[in-house]
């Protein structure tokens, strides 16, 4: 029967969708280091945990107000609720007792639920005992006042501020990562200090005996004197005791060189993977972002372009120098090879970026990685530079939607300005958005108002918008001349009176932002309600 | 027919010529050896080796006489900053197009007489945005206007004794009579800045002025014969 209860649970955690989105919430929140929920509530408990520090500072000298002991009582709270929900988010005890129940019934043996109970602690306990969580314990205890020795473990909760601060955690990181050169280095100070202390203990003591009185007065005096602290108190008087000081003080040099330069190292070995997390964690804020591959003249050119429309982008390029120049410029860079797929992953290939640009001065660099990016998303845009005619076939077979070649527009630029500079101009300016007058697409929205009716009903010129043409995939406008065929669609220039308007298709008017944008209100405001649902 | 001199054999100069209409211009390409030369004359153009540091030969092309318009398009800034130079100061009504390099080089050319700078790189990063930002926009105008279809935008001038001198852009309803979409004018008057039509309806057109329209080459074409037919009768 209990069998039966613990299982049911276990299905309904595995299966429930609001359990898995609680689960998430409460992950993002404490654990996820790229959210801004857990940035959030982070702050908030630094702010908490100083204030109470100091509030069990001011209840040694002061008995505490009934507004700190309820402070207090609602921070032991979150404390505790925030330990239990760390222990809870750890590991997933369902798939414990699933995994077991599987492997039971495909056994055909009676589920062993003290080996399951035994691993399910096992694993809590594993958690209970890592360095946070055993902080985390020991900042809670404290607030029982009645017992003393608990109030210097008020250090604890100060620690507790690891959690919170990144950069502490950092460096905690750091440390830890050059874990084996900091124990060979205690190994050598620890010996450097026992040798120290048994020498001048036996020089001093004898000679000494009121600063040297016994080895624990040995050691401290060696810890000083290696420390390069040297307080002065216990000042070694005969000469073997001098020549022991020397020694330990040239040696203590020694080591701190040695760690100084051991951090220093460290600091430098995660600097650029530190770099890295940060821009991921400054991507991971944007809605969407552009990727572009290669930082040479043409990226450099999109870079800018995309900074004063106010769009953002993150440049990767393997070339340190154009790195570093994007780096100068106040760009985000990662400094790696655009055709690996950890680097475009991480980039966030398959999650917030909208476009790819491949504009590395290499056409075989901008197949591979258009062929990586369209591998690793299926719907991602791809725009790559071509920089031999012959390539652009390559590059659309690689997978890219559109490709530029960088002299065949610019020819196109000259060929169109001869003979017609004005008009190739402003056309150029209504694109660019850098004339008052814009070109915009504007759709035509099932059971919107101007669903079936005519272009001469839309009455463009009160509207003061120009219709300049229509596109569209439907078939009932075959009739019509001026009929342009696009990729999939057809565009139908200067489209006459009767042309009855369908829907899906897209209205090209050219008109002041102004009006345009009203239109489009218009639009979207006239669509039934299930549509705009 | 426009004469057009191309200094500098790159993909750069075949390109434009590939894009421009043949029956409109006839070129000449000046080369800097025989090598190059053999490689141009294979694509069909009349080429000429010569030194362009040295204007008795750059006059020998035609510079000065019958050149339309100078290509100035060596890879190297300097070179196309001397030329343009040695060219302005040979023909004031020349108009030169110069490729740029290094973008702190468009300002020197511009003062060395340059009508048009081109920075194919600066081009190609524009026109990427152009279509992230405006993908429907951009794939119309490249496939009809920019592309192969036969869509195209012009200049109209309104030639002397026009009957659409002193008629207003309102009356002049050309998307129905001309299958042309009208999209403003430039007033010669003053100066060059095109006005939108959906801000000027009633500009009263003068002679000079400039229309700037859209449509298919055959109705642009019908429309300024039209407008020459008119201007012979009168």
């Amino acid at each position: 029967m209990l069998t039966q209860l613990i299982l049911t649970l276990v299905t309904f955690q595995q299966h429930s969708s609001t359990y898995k989105k609680t689960k998430r919430f409460f992950y993002h929140l404490l654990e996820d280091p790229d959210s801004r929920l857990k940035s959030r509530f982070d702050k908030i408990m630094i702010v908490s945990v100083l204030f109470s520090v100091f509030l069990l500072i001011d209840e040694v000298d002061t008995p505490a107000s009934s507004f700190e002991r309820m402070f207090e009582h609602i921070l032991i709270a979150l404390f505790i609720f925030e330990y239990l929900l760390r222990a809870w988010l750890y590991n997933d005890v369902h798939h414990i007792i699933l995994k077991h129940h599987a492997k039971a019934l495909y056994l055909n043996r009676p589920m062993q639920w003290g080996k399951v109970a035994k691993l399910i602690v096992a694993k809590k306990i594993e958690h209970m005992l890592t360095p946070l969580a055993l902080i985390d314990l020991l900042a809670i205890l404290p607030s029982f006042r009645s017992l003393t020795l608990f109030r210097a473990l008020l250090i604890f909760r100060l620690f507790k501020l690891f959690r919170y601060f990144k950069s502490l955690r950092l460096f905690a990181e750091v440390l830890d990562s050059k874990r084996f050169e900091l124990y060979t280095l205690a190994v050598f100070l620890g010996f450097l200090i026992f040798t120290g202390s048994i020498g001048i203990y036996l020089f001093e003591h004898a000679a000494n005996g009121q600063q040297v009185g016994n080895l624990f007065d040995a050691v401290y005096w060696s810890i000083v004197t290696v420390t390069s602290v040297g307080y002065g108190d216990i000042a070694p008087q005969t000469t073997g005791g001098r020549l022991v000081a020397i020694g330990l003080i040239l040696t203590g040099f020694g080591v701190l060189s040695f760690l100084i330069s051991i951090i220093v190292s460290a600091v430098n070995d995660r600097m650029h993977g530190l770099r890295e997390s940060s821009i991921y964690a400054e991507l991971n804020r944007y809605k969407s972002f552009v990727i572009i591959c290669g930082f040479g003249r043409v990226g450099q050119h999109i870079a800018k372009q995309l900074e004063k429309h106010q769009q953002h982008f993150i440049i990767i390029d393997n070339n340190e120098i154009n790195a570093m120049n994007a780096r100068h410029l106040g760009y985000l860079v990662i400094h790696a090879d655009a055709s690996k797929n950890d680097v475009l992953i991480n980039a966030g290939i398959k999650q917030k970026a909208s476009a790819v640009l491949c504009t590395t001065g290499d056409d075989v660099v901008n197949v591979y990685i258009t062929l990586t990016s369209r591998y690793l998303n299926s719907s991602i845009r791809i725009i790559s530079r071509a920089n031999n005619p012959k390539n652009v076939k390559k590059l659309y077979q690689a997978g890219a939607d559109n490709v530029i070649q960088p002299f065949e527009i610019a020819a196109l630029v000259v060929a169109q300005y001869i003979g017609k500079p004005v008009a190739f101009e402003a056309i150029l300016g209504v694109i660019r958005e850098e004339k008052q007058f814009i070109m915009e697409t504007l759709p035509v929205y099932t059971g919107s108002m101007i669903d079936g009716i005519t272009i001469a009903e839309l009455d463009f010129e009160r509207k003061k918008l120009m219709l300049i043409g229509v596109v569209s995939t439907n078939p009932a406008h075959r009739k019509h001349k001026n009929s342009y065929a696009l990729k999939n669609q057809h565009f139908y220039f200067n489209p006459p009176s009767f042309f009855i308007l369908r829907p899906g298709d897209l209205l090209v008017v050219l008109g002041r932002e102004i009006g345009i944008v009203y239109f489009r209100e218009q639009l979207k405001n006239s669509r039934p309600k299930e549509s705009k649902r | 027919m426009k004469r057009i001199a191309v200094f500098g054999y790159s993909i750069m100069s075949l390109e434009v010529i590939k894009q421009l209409n043949e029956e409109q211009h006839s070129y000449v390409f000046i080369v800097k050896n025989d090598a190059e030369a053999l490689l141009v004359a294979e694509q069909g153009f009349d080429t000429k080796v010569i030194d362009f540091r040295n204007d008795e030969a750059i006059k020998s092309v035609g510079i000065g006489e019958n050149i339309d318009i100078l290509f100035c398009f060596y890879p190297k800034d300097s070179d196309n900053v001397f030329l343009t130079i040695s060219a302005r100061a040979l023909d004031d009504e020349l108009t030169i197009i110069a490729i740029v390099d290094d973008p702190e080089s468009a300002e020197k050319l511009l003062a060395a007489g340059a009508n048009k700078i081109i920075d194919p790189y600066e081009i190609c990063g524009r026109k990427t945005h152009d279509m992230l930002a405006k993908p429907d926009i951009t794939d119309i105008l490249d496939n009809t206007v920019f592309g192969r279809h036969d869509l195209h935008i012009a200049q109209v001038e309104i030639p002397k004794n026009s009957s659409l001198e002193q008629t207003k852009t309102s009356a002049l309803l050309l998307a129905g009579t001309y299958n042309l979409i009208l999209i403003g004018v430039v007033d010669k008057v003053s100066g060059d800045n095109l006005h939108f039509v959906m801000d000027e309806k009633d500009h009263t057109l003068n002679i000079g002025d400039v229309l700037v329209v859209l449509g298919p080459a055959r109705d642009i074409k019908a429309f300024k014969e039209e407008i020459e037919i008119v201007t012979n009768i009168s």
